[in-house]
């Protein structure tokens, strides 16, 4: 089970340090792997989409916003399952998101276990 | 003493020396001339007593050596005209007669002389006392027309400042004096005469009596100064505010003689204060209602501000936990992560600060403040909202900024209202939407903080007006954003203006005054 959890990457795509920071830990103490990024830009530059098996993103952030960057991976073919966590959580957002593809629409703050078992999921696929 | 000389001469004409002798001549000839005729007329014998009256004149008149001179003459013509064959006996005799008429009228002369001298010193030191007299008299007068001058300004000054004066012996004495001024402000009738001392207590509000008793008591037991604020029942019934000044008064030996003091009509001052006092508080109010609405605006931008850290709180303490609760627990991770949580729920708790100390209503309070610190703080708060409409904000704070006297609460809310009326700006237009902003040092010892944006600008026509109460371009603003903004920069003796950017955008700059003799970094160890 460990193994499987390895081999895909989880990444983190969120523009406030304090949340992505832990995220990173909180999914580290669960024993996965997973990369923290600080724009939806830095994600798709770095080239990691390929060996990503979940991404979890924020919503609003400056520049590029998660659905955007989930629209863009769309189009580029690149359907990561994807867990949005958001403030600014309202229906219309979570409609657009989970037709989109999203596995989870979570809004801040998170239950972690629920996080946990949703990125357990995603990776599953 | 030259009066006196001139004084002499005016009763003795004969001035010049010739013509005196001449008038000796004349006088001898016409006694000479007058007994010829009288002797015609049968009267023998009167050129004697003819020519004594020549010589007496002459003496008188002409002085000794005329004098003199007309006894000779007379001599020689009584000899040769009348008395030819006198004997030389009967000769002597007459020459003697003249002789000794003449000494005689030397010293009556002389006698008259000294008379006349004393007279015109007597008459000199009378009319030098006179004038002094008249001097003194003059001054006198001068004197009283400036006191009578002194007196009017005097009074017209206490009725400007509406002060009064008096002077007060306490029992068993009474009040001395009681200026025109004292009537008024007391109001009683100047034509009732000097009020007693109990009139005066019983004119004071029936409330404040027992404490101007007290401190009076006090301070004539102990003969200090005093000095009480109290309220005065005019005769129609209309409460005046008054202040009276006491200060006792002793005689050169030190024994205590009375007290003078002023009693002042402070109404007026009371009222303006009032009234200072109620606008500062309109003022803070608005300023205040202001802040919440504003704050009411941004509440799901700050919502988000104090989540985020909550987030990060909750992902901490779950991290925690969890390797807490392997089956061998790593201690070293779990701490790691508890004191991640401690710095987010530090942050989470500076963030609710922050809005509690904007959003509470106080007194305007002005400290040394760090600008730059101000800046960030109010960037930490309206962060979420920029990111909201994709705002990104750029700053350029001089880092040797001078600290400044100020409100923070006040100058945060002014930074407040300029970055969401840039972000407003922005929020319509396609472009980069940029947020710059700038403090830095400028001339006469000021600083200005600059908020510029890459919105839509302000319209020409409106750029005057913006500052104006209820002015606005928003379709939901009230037009007291700026307003209040200027009000408050003023009152910390700045500057608030507005230009248009080039090529886009506008600008809004504000100054603060340095204070002089600020300490310029409190923080020790700040710089090396």
């Amino acid at each position: 089970m460990s193994g499987r959890k390895e081999s895909k990457l989880v990444a983190i795509v969120d523009d406030d340090e304090s949340v992505r920071g832990t995220l990173h830990e909180l999914l580290r103490s669960a024993g996965f792997s997973s990369r923290a990024f600080e724009s939806a830009e830095a994600f798709l530059e770095s080239g990691h989409q390929r060996a990503t098996g979940c991404l979890i993103t924020d919503i609003r952030m400056p520049g590029m916003s998660g659905l955007e960057l989930q629209a863009r991976l769309n189009a580029e073919h690149c359907r990561i399952p994807t867990i949005f966590i958001t403030a600014h959580g309202d229906e219309e957002m979570r409609f657009q998101a989970l037709r989109g593809g999203a596995v989870e629409f979570l809004p801040k703050p998170f239950d972690d276990e629920l996080l946990i078992e949703s990125v357990q999921a995603a990776l599953e696929r | 003493m030259n009066q006196i000389v001139r004084m002499k001469w005016a009763t003795r004409p004969m001035t010049s020396g010739p013509l005196r002798y001449a008038l000796a001549v004349a006088l001898v000839a016409v006694a000479l001339g007058l007994s010829i005729v009288l002797t015609h007329f049968h009267l023998p014998q009167t050129f004697g007593a003819l020519a004594l009256s020549a010589i007496a004149i002459t003496f008188w008149y002409a002085g000794t050596a005329p004098g003199v001179l007309s006894a000779v003459l007379s001599s020689i013509v009584r000899y040769y005209l009348f008395e030819p064959g006198a004997g030389i006996e009967s000769r002597l005799l007459f020459d003697l007669v003249f002789l000794v008429f003449a000494f005689l009228m030397t010293i009556l002369a002389r006698s008259r002389d000294q008379l006349e001298l004393r007279v015109a010193e007597r008459t000199a030191e009378l009319t030098r006392s006179n004038e002094n007299l008249l001097r003194e008299i003059a001054r006198h007068r001068q004197v009283e027309a400036e006191l009578r001058l002194s007196e009017a300004y005097l009074a017209e000054a206490q009725r400007l400042s509406h002060t009064g004066s008096w002077a007060w012996s306490p029992p068993p004495g009474d009040i001395r004096y009681w200026s025109e001024e004292c009537y008024r402000v007391q109001g009683f009738d100047p034509k009732g005469g000097q009020p007693p001392y109990e009139v005066f207590f019983q004119s004071i509000h029936p409330d404040d009596r027992a404490r101007v008793a007290e401190v009076i008591d006090i301070a004539v037991r102990e003969k200090k100064d005093f000095e009480f604020d109290y309220r005065i029942v005019h005769p129609g019934g209309e409460i005046r505010d008054a202040r009276s000044v006491g200060h006792p008064v002793f005689s050169p030996s030190g024994e205590f003689v009375e007290y003078v003091g002023t009693i002042i009509d402070v109404t007026e001052r009371k009222q303006a204060e009032k009234e200072r006092e109620r606008l500062r508080e309109a003022q803070t109010d608005l300023a205040h209602a202001s802040r919440m609405t504003t704050m009411g605006e941004l509440t799901a931008s700050l919502a988000h501000e104090v989540n985020q850290p909550i987030t990060a709180v909750i992902n901490g303490a779950s991290t925690c936990v969890r390797w807490l609760s392997r089956n061998e627990p790593d201690v070293a991770e779990a701490l790691e992560a508890a004191s991640g949580v401690v710095r987010n729920a530090r942050r989470a708790a500076d963030i609710v600060n922050r809005i509690r100390s904007i959003s509470k209503k106080e007194d305007s309070k002005k400290h040394l403040a760090n600008v730059n610190e101000l800046i960030r703080e109010i960037i930490a708060l309206l962060r979420s909202e920029a990111g909201k409409h994709s705002v990104s904000i750029r700053t350029d704070l001089d880092p040797d900024l001078p600290w400044v006297i100020a409100d923070s609460v006040q100058m945060q809310q002014v930074m407040m209202n300029l970055i969401l009326n840039s972000i407003d700006a922005m929020k319509g237009v396609d472009r980069t939407r940029e947020l710059a902003i700038r403090s830095q040092r400028v001339e006469n010892r000021q600083l200005m903080i600059s908020v510029s944006d890459t919105g839509v600008g302000l319209p020409q026509d409106y750029i005057d007006r913006i500052f104006d109460a209820f002015f606005t371009t928003k379709a939901h603003g009230i037009g007291l954003g700026l307003r209040i903004s200027r009000t408050i920069v003023e009152s910390h003796g700045g500057r608030l203006w507005a230009t248009n950017n080039s090529p886009r955008g506008a600008s809004f700059c504000f100054t603060l005054p340095i204070p002089s003799e600020a300490p310029q970094d409190p923080e020790p160890g700040n710089r090396i």
